[in-house]
């Protein structure tokens, strides 16, 4: 019976995301928060590993109380357990940061054979968690992976494929294994109205930093992150170019092709 | 912990096979030569294993202070077990200042990993590296948000500074050899200890009209593209015109063109002589992939589109119409 | 009636000076996409001039001046139809509607919009969100003009629950063919005060008068919606559960239905396989597609477990739950693009939008696929289960533009044939244009089309808006 972990991460719709124009400030009003779609397709690898050697399926998220949603999700797409990690002492935190507290309280919900996440995040995608979790987990990593090809429950080993820069990489790695996952292959699931309705009834766990032990309050949060935001300011707008206006669109393409010809 | 006054040295890690160092990797010793001059520090490049005459040379012209040269067991393949304690290693050893790693996947493995392990703060994809002289910092820019807005990061306790870097965001611009001492570093990682093994590796099938980073010209699609039948027109235009198609993100994320055709921030880095872009918005994530090009025409119908802002020549109008005229247009004049 | 003078140079000139050089264009200057709409198997005909017109007393002079001259007038919106009735086959002037396309006002008291002709559907239903409102309506082509959609009376996909655009209309302007300005209707919801001019004006294809300002009802916006896709082995059985989940008391807002081959094709075209082929170890042949609102997820849930007990009933190899947003757009951007995609897979194309009874859907369908395949046309089908309205196209990459022609009209004559006899329309929403003239004089018979014919008299006694569409 494999253990398997699900790292998923709730993140604001960026597409969304508009700016005042005055204050150069994110509007997050009105900005629905949705999963991390490559952690769909993260939670659609776990949850066809388990389909096919058996096992079971926890998720796990740090966010505040409306990442349940999130979780919800994964439960109707497949996941047996979730876990909310939420705490105002978590908040501001970086990758390293966000990685203690993950793995801390993942050591409390068992020992897991393979961990997945999400290639990279929409908000922040610096795709730097799936790194920092397996150093934390101590675990070997497959990051960019495309397909899980077998996995040895009794060798503790996994075969997979790698999208790289050139091409496909077959490996095989150590269990505990944390993989990125790519979307190519693993296409998030529709829920059926059975495991939505379980879904939306299901308890979901929640710790805080009190309930994880040993928790380093110098290693969560703010205290914990050593990477810093100290400033945002909206992208410098280029100086505007010339704009060909000559009338009609015939004769603004004649000055275009007039142009490319110059470049040429 | 020590101060973050004593540490010393920004270092670069050389990327290579043997007979190829990482494009990468030279732009990143090119950047971080300004960086030094800026703060005073010494450039060093880390290489690991044997790396041939001709290219070896090419890293010291970028104006390297030092080699760190490791030797040692584990590093046959790229694994993220060896490189991780090796940079574990040597980081304490040395205590470098900044320690820059290119974006390629194998650097965004390692890189976060051993900065976890130090620990200490890691960056990613940043499109610009200032040094501030009054906090002795790094500021990492990059574009957040989906490139709504420029985010500065700095690490201003902690050391050293990782960064990695996407390919193409920096320059491959020599400044020139100097006075390079060189330092013999043995780190063995057991061999049995890594974790991970490559079975195989098939290359992509070579297509040449993926290739947009050396491409002269391109044409490049947004979001404004109504869908897949009107793409014809855009890709004819490209071959007329001698160069290639390449799309904005939205397009891939629509599925209708594949991701090594993306230009921008999360994809390819391109510098064409001419760049034409239909229908795309002009989002800084997008506008830092072609940052470089001689020339760029943007058309779009929204007047108040971004992307104005950042071409040479701009058309307000329908991006199909523009099309088939320049289409027509070219095809009088054969 | 075809004794229409040509646009002189002098009268050109008077048609400039109406908009303005920047909105007028004469001869060479015509753009070919005025010669056509999406349906360019119908012949292009290139208008002698198109004023785009940006006001009701444009449209007034514009119309008193063609009128003297006994000069065609052929009003067009965004060109998106399908038979044909924006395109002018006898010539003239094409009146385009594009630059009228301000949203004028929203009366939040009474809930209603007031707004120009020419605002496209997609920014006036985003614009009524923005408000905390919804239009109902909900045609396929989103980019259409709401003026086109009045003036085909179009339907779409929520026309199960909240009806047809005719049922959103409260009151217009419009410029009759003399240049007469006329205002019909009243922000109210009831009349009964004499013949409805109002209704006879929507659906009227631009034949009657000139819409040039609309009053439209809104509705509050539903608190939550949830689609659920029911997988089926076959056409057959996946239209048979139609008329059990509108028997279920759900008051759903679509139900669509849509055949394995086209699903097919839309992922392959957008990248994008939304829907699952394979359900519980079964190869899904065909699918329906509900949309359930409600005022919480408690009612959808109630509504749900009903709807999953008549699935289990009817033989559906499941029922999933689109729930997420970012679910609900990638399903209702593989719906939406079906048009397209049969348009990219295809050189000729020719359509029919038949509405039958809910129950002869089925039957239709096979009989048309029967058919097509004797006369050796492709065809692709999808459409509206809920009220029977369904979207046929032949296509064609092989054959001869005349040979395809032929089959087709061969095919076209046995579909309509049939559609009459199972009591069905030849038009859904796409309308008449001069594509489907014939078909509706079959449908309708000869006394019924002479008052048709007798009516738009009345109107235009001279003939010249609009001639040549849906009656002779």
């Amino acid at each position: 019976m494999l253990n398997i972990l699900v790292c998923v991460k709730q993140v604001p719709d960026v597409n969304l995301v508009k700016i005042d124009p005055v204050t150069g400030s994110l509007i997050r009003k009105g900005v629905p928060s949705i999963l991390n779609p490559l952690d769909a397709n993260a939670l659609e690898a776990a949850v066809q590993v388990k389909e096919q050697y058996g096992g079971t399926v926890t998720c796990i998220t740090m966010g505040p109380d409306q990442a349940m949603e999130a979780l919800r999700e994964c439960l109707a797409a497949g996941a047996d357990r979730a876990v909310l990690l939420s705490d105002r002492a978590f908040a501001n935190a970086d990758t390293l940061a966000t990685s203690y507290v993950i793995v801390s309280a993942a050591k409390l919900l068992g020992e897991f054979d393979l961990i997945f996440c999400g290639k990279e995040s929409l908000d922040g995608a610096t795709g730097q968690m799936g790194s920092q979790l397996a150093e934390r987990f101590d675990a070997s990593q497959i990051s960019s992976m495309s397909k899980i090809l077998s996995v040895d429950e009794n060798n503790k080993t996994v075969t997979a494929e790698r999208e790289l820069e050139k091409g496909i990489e077959k490996c095989e790695a150590k269990l505990p294994c944390l993989f990125t996952v790519e979307k190519t292959n693993y296409r998030a699931r529709i829920p059926n109205f059975r495991s939505w309705k379980a879904s939306r009834k299901a308890d979901i766990e929640k710790y805080t930093s009190q309930t994880i032990p040993a928790l380093d309050p110098m290693q969560i949060g703010d205290p914990g992150s050593p990477t810093k935001v100290p400033r945002t300011y909206p992208p410098e707008a280029g100086s505007k170019g010339c704009i060909i206006d000559e009338g009609s669109t015939e004769r603004n393409v004649e000055k275009l092709i007039d142009v490319i010809r110059e470049v040429l | 912990m020590k101060n973050k006054s004593e540490y010393k040295d920004m270092w670069v890690f050389i990327q290579h096979d043997g007979e190829k160092v990482e494009p990468v990797s030279l732009e990143l010793m090119c950047e971080t030569r300004k960086l030094c001059d800026a703060s005073g520090e010494k450039l060093a490049a880390v290489i690991v294993g044997e790396l041939c005459k001709e290219e070896y040379e090419k890293v010291l012209d970028c104006g390297a202070d030092k080699v760190i040269h490791v030797t040692g067991t584990g590093y046959a393949f790229p694994n993220v077990d060896a490189y991780t304690n090796l940079f574990t290693v040597l980081c304490r050893k040395y205590s470098p200042s900044v320690v820059m790693v290119g974006g390629t996947v194998f650097g965004r493995d390692f890189a976060p990993r051993f900065a976890c392990r130090l620990p200490t703060g890691c960056t990613s994809d940043a499109t610009e590296l200032v040094y501030d002289e009054k906090t002795g910092d790094i500021e990492f820019i990059e574009p957040a948000v989906g490139g709504r807005m420029m985010a500065v990061i700095t690490v201003p306790v902690m050391r050293p500074q990782v960064g990695t870097i996407r390919p193409g965001t920096f320059k491959y611009a020599p400044a020139g050899r100097r006075e390079c001492s060189v330092i013999e570093e043995r780190v063995d990682y057991p061999e049995e200890k890594i974790r991970t093994k490559i079975l195989s590796f098939k290359a992509d099938e070579f297509d040449e009209s993926l290739n947009i980073a050396d491409a002269e010209v391109i044409v490049c699609v947004g979001n404004g593209l109504k869908g897949a039948d009107a793409l014809p027109k855009y890709r004819l235009l490209a071959e007329r015109l001698g160069g290639k198609l390449a799309c904005s993100r939205p397009v891939f994320d629509r599925g209708i063109l594949p991701y090594k055709l993306v230009v921008g921030q999360s994809g390819t880095v391109v510098k064409p002589k001419l760049y034409i872009s239909f229908g795309i918005s002009g989002a800084v994530n997008h506008v830092t992939g072609f940052s470089d090009a001689a020339c760029v025409i943007a058309v779009n119908k929204d007047p108040d589109a971004a992307i104005f802002n950042y071409c040479d020549y701009g058309i307000v109008g329908d991006m199909d119409e523009i099309c088939e005229g320049m289409l027509e247009k070219l095809k009088e004049s054969e | 009636m075809s004794d229409y003078n040509k646009l002189t140079s002098a009268l050109a000139q008077e048609l400039k000076a109406i908009v303005g050089e920047n909105r007028f264009q004469c001869g060479e200057q015509v753009k070919e996409d005025y010669s056509h709409d999406e349906m360019p198997i119908y012949g292009r005909f290139m208008p002698e001039a198109v004023c785009l017109v940006e006001s009701t007393e444009e449209v007034s002079a514009i119309m008193k001046l063609c009128r003297e001259n006994k000069i065609p007038v052929t009003v067009r919106g965004a060109g998106t139809g399908l038979v044909g009735g924006c395109v002018p086959i006898n010539g003239g002037i094409v009146l385009g509607t594009e630059r009228m396309n301000r949203i004028l006002s929203y009366d939040m008291k009474n809930l209603v919009v007031h707004t120009q002709p020419g605002v496209l559907l997609c920014d006036l239903a985003a614009d009524a969100l923005a408000h905390g409102l919804m239009y109902p309506p909900d045609p396929g082509e989103k980019t259409a003009t709401v003026g086109g959609n009045v003036s085909t009376n179009a339907g779409g996909m929520r026309a199960v629950k909240y009806g047809v655009t005719r049922d959103y209309v409260l009151a217009m302007t419009v410029v009759l063919p003399n240049g007469e300005i006329m205002k019909l209707g009243k922000t109210v919801c009831k009349t009964s005060s004499g013949y409805s001019l109002l209704h006879l004006m929507i659906g009227s294809e631009g034949t009657l008068g000139i819409i040039t300002e609309l009053t439209l009802k809104l509705i509050p916006k539903p608190e939550k919606d949830v689609s659920l896709i029911l997988p089926f082995k076959d056409i057959a059985t996946a239209i048979a559960s139609v008329p059990e989940i509108k028997l279920a008391n759900l008051d759903p807002q679509s139900i669509e239905f849509m055949e394995r081959d086209i699903v097919d094709s839309s992922a392959a075209f957008t990248g994008n396989a939304v829907f699952p082929t394979v359900v519980n170890g079964k190869e899904a042949g065909a699918y329906i597609l509900v949309t359930l609102v409600g005022g919480g997820e408690d009612e959808l849930t109630v509504k749900m477990e009903r709807l999953s007990e008549v699935a289990e009933k009817t033989g559906a190899y499941d029922m999933l739950v689109v729930w997420t947003d970012g679910l609900k757009k990638d399903v209702w951007a593989a719906r939406s693009a079906f048009l397209t995609v049969i348009e990219a897979e295809t050189k000729l194309l020719d359509e029919m939008d038949v509405v039958v009874p809910v129950d002869r859907i089925a039957e239709f369908l096979v009989y048309t696929h029967d058919e097509a395949e004797k006369q050796g046309v492709r065809v692709r089908s999808f459409g509206h289960a809920g009220d029977g309205n369904l979207h046929i196209y032949c296509c064609s990459n092989e054959l001869e533009e005349d040979e395809f022609k032929r089959r087709v009209r061969k095919l076209m004559d046995l579909c309509y044939a049939k559609c009459t006899e199972f009591e069905g329309q030849v038009s859904g929403e796409h309308s008449i244009g001069h594509a489907k003239k014939a078909y509706l004089r079959q449908s309708v018979g000869d006394t019924a089309y002479g008052l048709m014919g007798a009516i738009k008299k009345v109107f235009d006694p001279d003939g010249i808006l609009n001639p040549g569409k849906v009656v002779d």
